[in-house]
């Protein structure tokens, strides 16, 4: 294998590390302010793919513009989830088994739900961008998968912009270390969370919409995507946004070179066993990692 | 999450009792006897098979309170190990008995890194763990790979054989179910399901009493699962390693009562037949019905079937005493 081979694969692995980012941050956010494994993600994944599908084949909106437009009508539809069911659970300050299967109950209406509209076949999206690539010397870039993940990176920069500079994003940040002192600071939790998970909702319909302009998809779409999100975000240590990208980046690198290790049919077990693996030897996720070394010395 | 065990009063206990189980049993032994269809005999089966799958998981999830995404791994294993033993020409009781010790070592293998997680971080490694071993079975050139697997049968298909094995195997699974729940094992995981920290104080080994109800439950899931490959004949891994197979087995014990002895075999009959009925019309509405059913458990009755069962009970006995609620 040439070195141009491996700098194509490290550029390509790079790229998915933005969507995996984007993919993961939903569950991120979600988490860290209530401490709820969202099981349901992969069910708002695979709504916010035939989103855009449908904008695009029925009214030919640009699959670009239909991710735009996913982003308020996952949000409104997280804060009504949220109020609907969410709500009505016990909050706690560990993860309860009764959030995880409320969730995984949504994640099998969502789902079947997509069967019974749209049927079992797969459904790609396709554009003139589809099949246009660049060139950067002996680097081959795909103009969609740059495309993806420019809106990616976006998105994740106008999140952490909203965390770093408003009032609620120091709200879910307090939330987020301290919920008692958060509300003794004065932060309306319920309100909070709203929002929050309005948000988790939101990002997962977005990058369901990016995640569809590079897979074909079916309305079992999320499954694969979700564990790996858990993947990214337990590598990074359940609760931090750095650790999100540091995740994100570790997968995809993992997954773009095993090819050179794994047969084909053996991939999809990677991100199944990495999960396993991150949970078992790396509770704390990779920082974690990095504290221990820090008191050993 | 309420469990079951707590709002039972007495009148269910009396209930679940063993006379109801064996008046159960009698009944569905005579069944036969009335010449119901081989339609019939088929469904009541299954349903078999999955209250032997449900009881099972119960032990696990029930019980100790440990809930497993994976137990599909268990049925599957099962499965294969039943018809590679009767392949390899032994008898069908020894090929049950097989399965269930090859699944209950996989549950051991699973256990020993897993339970080292707890509640819902243990729920979801088995998913993990689940979704590897479905891509694994499918790549396996030994047993047929995604194609599957054949059992060469030898003499004439009796389906009341069948029945009647899969009635042992659930029978058997019942009868466990209750030892455990009455031994000091069932106090053990009774406790860790409360609280593992405590019940760790009070002498309660609790990696050692869930890695042993994991194994019991594994093996009652995999000789589910070898009943089931008898009756079939033909396997391939999406069908008994698929994630589906283990949302039902997760489902089925929530639905019926999770954590009582009776909860999770009114959950398979529930189940068991709402699945045949809407399978051949609608084959997703089943799931999003019981996707539906769980969010509403959830939200309003964790206790299930018994929950609401025990309800109206205490409703009534109210009416009827004049309103002289204790």
């Amino acid at each position: 294998m040439s070195a141009a081979d491996v700098a194509n694969l490290f550029v390509s692995a790079l790229l998915l590390a933005g969507v995996y980012a984007a993919m993961s941050v939903g569950m991120t956010i979600i988490y860290g302010v209530m401490k709820i494994v969202n099981l349901a993600h992969a069910g708002f994944l695979m709504l916010g793919a035939y989103f855009v599908f449908e904008l695009y084949t029925r009214f030919s909106i640009d699959p670009l513009l239909g991710v735009l437009l996913g982003f308020p009508v996952f949000f409104l539809i997280g804060m009504g989830i949220h109020w609907l069911m969410i709500r009505r659970i016990p909050r706690s300050d560990q993860p309860t088994l009764a959030s995880l299967l409320l969730l995984f109950g949504l994640w099998l209406v969502l789902q079947n739900l997509g069967y019974l509209i749209w049927g079992s076949s797969d459904r790609a999206i396709l554009t003139p961008r589809t099949l246009s690539t660049f060139q950067f010397g002996p680097i081959v870039v795909p103009a969609v998968r740059l495309v993806v993940f420019g809106v990616a990176v976006a998105s994740l920069a106008a999140l952490e912009f909203v965390l770093r500079r408003t009032w609620f994003g120091r709200a879910v940040r307090a939330l987020m270390q301290n919920s008692d002192a958060g509300r003794l600071a004065g932060v309306n939790v319920e309100r909070t969370a709203r929002v929050a998970f309005g948000v988790g909702i939101a990002f997962a319909g977005t990058a369901g919409g990016l995640l569809a302009m590079l897979y074909p998809f079916t309305p079992d779409f999320g499954g694969s995507f979700l564990l790996r999100a858990f993947v990214i975000i337990v590598l990074g240590g359940l609760e931090s946004f750095a650790g999100v990208a540091i995740g994100a980046v570790i997968l995809a690198l993992v997954e773009t070179f095993s090819i050179l290790a794994i047969p084909a049919g053996y991939q999809p077990a990677i991100a199944f066993s990495l999960l396993v693996l991150a949970l078992v030897v790396l509770p704390e996720g990779i920082a974690g990692l990095w504290n221990r070394r820090q008191r050993w010395t | 999450m309420n469990y079951g065990e707590t709002s039972s009063g007495p009148f269910i206990r009396r209930f679940s009792s063993q006379a109801g189980f064996l008046l159960l049993l009698f009944l569905v032994a005579a069944l036969p006897l009335a010449h119901p269809g081989p339609n019939v005999v088929r469904l009541v089966f299954i349903t078999l098979v999955w209250i032997a799958a449900s009881v099972g998981w119960n032990i696990l999830g029930g019980f100790a309170g440990q809930v497993s995404f994976g137990f599909a791994v268990f049925f599957g294993v099962g499965a294969y190990a039943t018809a590679i033993s009767l392949n390899a020409g032994l008898g069908r009781a020894s090929s049950l008995l097989l399965a269930a010790c090859v699944a209950a070592a996989a549950s051991v293998l699973i256990s020993l890194p897993t339970f080292r997680l707890r509640g819902p971080y243990f729920a979801i490694a088995t998913i993990g763990v689940s979704e590897a071993t479905r891509v694994v079975m499918t790549n396996l050139q030994f047993t047929g790979g995604a194609s599957g697997y054949r059992i060469t049968e030898h003499g004439a298909f009796n389906q009341l054989l069948h029945y009647y094995v899969a009635l042992a195997v659930a029978a058997i699974a019942v009868a466990v179910s209750i030892l455990v729940r009455r031994s000091k094992l069932g106090l053990a995981l009774i406790a860790i399901r409360e609280d593992e920290d405590a019940a760790s104080d009070l002498g309660v080994n609790p990696f050692r009493s869930k890695l042993l109800a994991h194994a019991i439950a594994a093996a009652l899931t995999g000789a589910a699962g070898g009943v089931y490959t008898g009756y079939a004949a033909f396997i391939y891994p999406q069908g008994v390693f698929g994630f589906d197979i283990s949302v039902a087995i997760l489902l089925m014990p929530i639905i019926g009562g999770v954590g009582t002895l009776l909860g999770p075999v009114i959950g398979a009959l529930v189940y068991g037949f709402v699945h045949e009925e809407l399978m051949a019309s609608f084959p997703q509405f089943h799931l999003l019905l019981y996707g539906a059913l769980l969010i509403l458990i959830i939200l309003f009755e964790p206790g299930g079937v018994m929950g609401m069962f025990d309800k109206a009970v205490r409703f009534v006995r109210a009416r009827s005493s004049g309103g002289s609620h204790p």
